[in-house]
């Protein structure tokens, strides 16, 4: 892929990127004022995950890890921009990094009675969901400097 | 401090617990909430255990003692009134509220309304397109997952606002999401690639944050409140895959071959 096409291409998909979490937001009820800084936040993992994906060649699992990374910190500055719980970016900005197709595929192969398949597909969404939560771990853990202390 | 003052302060950290608990807050985050708001109204040897479906709290008073207990069954995810409840123990932590204007902003809580249900519906269509394409589905695939996604909506809000039972709503889903997806393919774009197109609209009903936040419940040391949402994971993903199974079985049945 020429780089044009490949800026496009990835352009596009954080413009989808930050309707579908726009999307997900409204499901979940995000209220108003909050919807562009979560598609936003949703948005930037996406990106990471595929640049880590397809230009670092990564596996699934470690793409995601450091896709949580940025994501969970954007969310975190958000929430204390806006005065508002970390949940709200949190939960809406994972959407498109969670393993749902990979949930999916699993029970799917189980019901075909495709073990080897079955337990592939387990076993990558188990190591995803485990990074996501990782990292969310990870940067939550970082303690803030005081003077930007949530408590106001 | 006197009985009933007593009594209403407590019921008033419990509402605030449950409230947060059942539109889907973390399990942590209500406790760490709920011992706030019991300290800033002055409850002492406030106790208390929150699982992912239910909330336990006792505490003392030299003259009283009470124990309260909540059942949450059903979580449906609604992040404006965890603000609002947040907002409200922040405030409250810095003194700026009485005990009447905290039960009275409590109950503006959860009286916010969730949005309507024809928005609902277009934005799960929204969402089902935009994971049709993110997950290397082209237009048509997004189109149609779109479609399919509307469709899902509609008959998960149909079904329950009947009372009918979640698992069986989510089959019932699912079928009719792989039906759609099946019937567009053979009726308007032979091109179509099916799978894209249903995993795209099935991302509405995946329960994908379900699974996360219980591993993150599991890093916590909540093991109980992680296994309780991993169950229900699993639950809800053999669900799926047994919706999408069947109406492939019933495709290939009438003698459809995709």
């Amino acid at each position: 892929m020429s780089l044009p096409a490949a800026l496009l291409h990835y352009l596009c998909h954080f413009v989808v990127a930050v309707i579908s979490v726009v999307s997900f937001g409204i499901s979940f009820h995000v209220p108003r004022r909050h919807y562009l800084a979560c598609g936003l936040t949703g948005a930037v993992g996406w990106i990471v995950y595929l640049l880590c994906l397809n230009l670092l060649q990564c596996s699934a699992p470690v793409s995601v890890l450091v896709a949580t990374l940025p994501l969970t910190a954007l969310a975190r500055a958000f929430a204390i921009r806006h005065k508002a719980p970390l949940t709200v970016f949190l939960l809406s900005g994972i959407f498109p990094l969670v393993p749902g197709a990979g949930i999916y595929n699993t029970a799917y192969y189980f019901l075909q009675d495709d073990r080897a398949l079955f337990a592939n597909a387990g076993v990558e969404t188990l190591k995803i969901a485990l990074m996501l939560a990782l990292g969310i771990a990870l940067v939550c853990s970082v303690p803030l400097p005081q003077n930007h202390s949530t408590q106001k | 401090m006197d009985k009933v003052l007593f009594t209403r302060s407590l019921t008033l950290v419990l509402d605030a617990g449950q409230t947060l608990l059942e539109n889907g807050s973390e399990v942590f985050r209500v406790q760490q909430t709920m011992e706030i708001m019991a300290r800033s109204l002055g409850i002492e040897d406030f106790n208390v255990y929150v699982l992912t479906n239910g909330i336990f709290a006792s505490a003392r008073s030299p003259d009283s003692s009470e124990s309260l207990t909540r059942h949450v069954p059903l979580v449906s995810i609604h992040l404006g009134r965890v603000e609002a409840v947040n907002e409200l123990s922040r405030e409250l932590a810095a003194g700026k509220l009485n005990l009447d204007e905290a039960e009275q902003r409590l109950q503006d809580a959860r009286a916010l309304p969730p949005a309507p249900p024809r928005v609902l519906r277009l934005a799960g269509a929204a969402g089902a397109a935009c994971f049709g394409y993110l997950f290397g589905g082209g237009l048509a695939e997004a189109l149609v997952a779109g479609i399919a996604g509307y469709l899902e909506v509609v008959v998960s809000q149909q079904l329950s606002a009947h009372k009918i039972n979640r698992i069986f709503t989510i089959i019932v889903a699912a079928v009719v999401v792989t039906a759609c997806a099946i019937s567009m393919r053979l009726l308007l774009l032979p091109g179509l690639q099916v799978n894209f197109a249903i995993i795209g609209a099935l991302m509405v009903l995946t329960p994908g944050v379900a699974l996360t936040m219980g591993i993150r419940d599991i890093l916590n040391a909540d093991y109980l409140s992680g296994s309780i949402r991993l169950l229900d994971a699993v639950l809800v993903a053999g669900s799926i895959a047994c919706g999408v199974a069947i109406a492939w079985l019933a495709a290939r049945g009438l003698g459809v071959t995709v």
